[in-house]
């Protein structure tokens, strides 16, 4: 089978990359081990954040910012994308402190998003916060969306755009053929393009080991709690400046709970389990900043799989082995935002080699390993 | 070697007694003050009513149990009032009186036993609406019935029972509706003669309905539960197709059971879809043993088998655990079990066949139906999960439903909403039941607390 392209890895960004290829009259297969959305894509926590960003991935995620507030347009459905902020909170002067200088590093790179706030300010976005907060830093556009229907959104959109997608092909192998394409194997059948995209996730170093390219590049499992549902108290998603927490009313009234508290993945097994003595701490940490949560039960947990790269930004980028294969993963549990406008990176960087937007950080060379001599 | 037994019920005491007579202290845990199970559900302190009374032709069996818990608490170490919300490799995490602790083991017999399993009724979401299991625990452990004026409905050997015990109670039945025609049972007869006396018990508590006045009605379909805001009445067709209106104030549901499986689900055991009895079982030999290293399973929670069932499956996989961890078996004794468990598969099965779970009244739950109450789903909503074409993205099986619809993301996990989803979904999908396979199980078992004292 042939297309020009082929992307390997149905989640986000696979599926953003595939929608701006197929737009651009780019014939595009979706090569996915299980199915769409199976790992991180369909069960993060939603955050549609600039916040906090690392300062190397704000102008990306400007980009992207601009694309989720148009995403009905972008893909035919909002992914129930609600701007309803987000705020870190400082829980002390010292926190205030490193907020202040955060902002400041921010406004000295031209954005303006990022606004520091008072206590009573606070108090205004987050009535249910606890007293000692002392104030926060928020940017007031940003938001949550529905992870899992925001990936059905971007499957319609790549599949009504003339993508291909192919459910249940796993890669197991790459390889140049003559001609100078590139010819993608599973289990089932072979694909040969002149462009293949590795969105593979925490998969994906095993993609580029195929390709002779060995990806400095970890794995993380951000576990999540739900707890039942409770009145509307919270707004604004919330994280606090010197503690692991995302603090989350979901539309149906559940409280979603993360932070980065990591439970423990097995990679070849493609799972995660949760371990409750770190979602404790996650539990605690929130019942500390909204004491209206003390008593409330715990309905459900799970953790996902996802990849993490050493400098916790991601790889972009053309593989420094392989001509014609693009990176794009190790997102480290923060690229649910960034997605649109990463895909239409990617994208580019497959059809015309090149791209203006923001993603010359990520270039893969910087977590090469070496070979020994 | 460290043994935990979960559960208390007839399974785990027998599990209980099988290792303290071995020479081991056992760690027993149960969510209950005392021991006993659901089925020989101890009564609430002060109460007047006599195990004659509470367990009818059972009391001698439940008798025996309690009097057996009792010598075996001093012998064991009894975690009464005690939940295991999950399970990893030699730990159990748990819950008591608020207090979250973990409790390592070596290996573990669960003998988690059943639940209802229900059917969508319209209306079933109403006030006064209980599951048969639920109307039999307000009578045993509560002394109370949940309606003054109560319609069974339903299919199983518990539907009888339940509606017999109240009537011994004193209270009135407006109704006993068996989803199951005469004539199924009928066929089903040669094979419950297995087990004749259970049988004739059977035969008798119909009698007593039939001669106590009780309207019964079998091969009839519910058609609502009706109430503006509390159950006022039932509307039910019988077989003939004439349509009955009921005035009641309480309605026991319930279709056969299903086995409370999440912590063998956790623990890693693979599962099976039994089509006998229409369930997902945790996969076991017949000592009770499983892939997963040190897991022994035993009881209803290993697949719908009964209390007689549970007493054998209980001691055999005590036996298990104590040879497993290289200990003397009573090789006597295991022959003597492994012969009586052989008799209970036949028996079984004819008594499925004799009240198999209503499946198309389960499929073809009207669109407008709540399916799953935690997170009101609609039995329609799930359809159009099903109905979805490959551009929209379809739901091939119940998590991927799941995660369209939010059908089982609630309290109860799909604990309740889980076989009447699997059967909607089958149903709009055109596949079999097993194909759309069974809900993941996420730790906690049953909701705790976000913030609990840990002990340790």
């Amino acid at each position: 089978m042939t297309a020009r392209a082929v992307v390997i890895g149905g989640g986000l960004h696979g599926l953003s990359t595939a929608l701006h290829l197929a737009r651009a009259g780019w014939s595009v297969t979706v090569l996915e081990r299980r199915h769409v959305g199976r790992h991180s894509s369909g069960i993060n926590a939603g955050g549609v954040r600039r916040l906090g960003r690392d300062l190397r991935e704000i102008a990306l995620s400007q980009v992207a910012f601009e694309m989720w507030t148009k995403l009905r347009a972008l893909v035919g459905d909002d992914g129930g994308f609600r701007p309803s902020g987000q705020v870190k909170v400082a829980e002390s002067e010292a926190d205030l402190a490193r907020l202040e200088r955060r902002a400041a590093e921010v406004r000295a790179l031209g954005w303006t998003h990022e606004e520091l706030v008072d206590r009573a300010e606070t108090r205004r976005l987050l009535p249910a916060v606890a007293p000692h907060v002392v104030g926060a830093l928020v940017v007031r556009d940003d938001g949550a969306a529905d992870p899992m229907r925001t990936v059905m959104a971007f499957r319609r959109a790549a599949l009504a755009a003339g993508a291909v997608i192919e459910e249940g092909e796993g890669v197991v192998g790459l390889e140049r053929t003559g001609s100078g394409t590139l010819r993608v194997v599973t289990a089932r059948g072979a694909w040969e393009a002149e462009r293949v995209a590795n969105c593979a996730g925490a998969w994906a170093t095993a993609i580029a080991r195929m390709a002779g390219e060995t990806i400095r590049c970890g794995v993380k499992s951000s576990m999540m709690i739900v707890t039942e549902r409770l009145p509307r108290f919270v707004e604004p998603t919330v994280g606090a400046a010197s503690r692991a927490l995302s603090f989350k009313q979901t539309e149906a009234g559940t409280v979603l709970i993360g932070g980065g508290h990591q439970g423990r993945a097995d990679v070849a097994a493609e799972t995660a389990v949760v371990d409750f003595r770190n979602l404790a701490k996650a539990a605690r940490i929130a019942a500390e900043l909204f004491p209206l949560m003390h008593g409330v039960r715990i309905v459900r947990s799970w953790s996902g799989i996802e990849a993490r790269t050493p400098d916790e930004i991601p790889v972009i980028g053309e593989s420094t082995t392989c001509p014609g294969l693009i990176h794009s993963f190790g997102y480290s549990g923060h690229g649910f935002q960034l997605a649109p406008a990463a895909g239409a990176a990617v994208a580019e960087i497959m059809m015309r080699g090149t791209t203006n937007l923001p993603v010359a950080p990520f270039a893969p060379a910087r977590l090469i390993e070496k070979a020994a001599a | 070697m460290k043994v935990a037994v979960i559960g208390a019920g007839p399974a785990g005491t027998r599990a209980v007694e099988v290792l303290v007579r071995a020479g081991h202290r056992p760690v027993w845990i149960d969510e209950a003050a005392a021991n006993g199970g659901r089925i020989h559900q101890r009564p609430v302190a002060g109460t007047t009513r006599s195990h004659r009374d509470l367990y009818g032709t059972e009391a001698a069996k439940a008798e025996a149990i309690h009097a057996l818990g009792e010598r075996l608490r001093a012998a064991s170490d009894w975690r009464p009032g005690t939940l295991v919300w999950n399970i990893r490799p030699g730990v159990l995490d748990t819950l008591c009186a608020g207090r979250h602790g973990t409790i390592g083991f070596d290996r573990a017999i669960l003998c988690t036993g059943a639940m209802d399993r229900i059917v969508p009724v319209p209306g079933w979401t109403l006030p006064g609406v209980f599951t048969l299991g639920g109307a039999q625990i307000a009578l045993k452990a509560q002394g109370v019935a949940i309606g003054a004026r109560v319609a069974f409905i339903g299919t199983g050997p518990l539907l009888w029972l339940v509606a017999t015990q109240y009537v011994k109670a004193g209270a009135e039945v407006a109704l006993v509706l068996d989803t199951t025609p005469f004539t199924t049972k009928a066929r089903a007869a040669a094979g419950l003669l297995r087990d004749p006396a259970t049988f004739a018990r059977g035969l008798a508590l119909v009698a007593r309905l039939r001669m106590a006045g009780v309207r019964v009605i079998e091969g009839g379909v519910p058609v609502a539960i009706e109430g503006a805001d509390a159950v006022g009445s039932v509307r039910v067709r019988d077989r003939a197709g004439r349509e009955h209106h009921i005035a009641c104030d309480a309605v026991g549901l319930g279709f056969g059971l299903k086995p409370e499986s999440q912590l063998a689900d956790l623990a890693g055991v693979p599962f099976v879809f039994d089509a006998t009895q229409r369930n997902w079982v945790p996969q076991h030999d017949r000592a009770g043993r499983t892939a997963v290293p040190g897991i022994c399973l035993a009881g209803d929670g290993a697949g719908i088998a009964g209390a007689d069932a549970a007493e054998l499956a209980g001691a055999r996989a005590a036996w298990a655990a104590i040879e497993d961890g290289g200990g003397a078996v009573d090789r006597g004794e295991v022959a003597r079990l492994d012969r009586a468990l052989a008799r209970i598969p036949p028996f079984r099965a004819a008594l499925e066949r004799a009240f198999p779970y209503p499946a198309t009244l389960a499929a073809r739950t009207p669109d407008a139906t709540i399916v799953c109450r935690c997170e009101a789903i609609t039995a329609e909503e799930l359809r159009a999960a099903a109905r979805a074409t490959h551009v929209t993205g379809g739901a091939p099986e119940v998590n991927r439903a799941k995660a369209f619809t939010r059908v089982g993301m609630g309290r109860c996990q799909g604990r309740v909403c889980g076989p009447p989803a699997a059967e909607i979904l089958a149903d709009a999908l055109g596949c079999d039941i097993a194909a759309v396979g069974r809900l993941r199980g996420q730790p906690p078992v049953k909701p705790i607390p976000i913030l609990a004292q840990a002990v340790e």
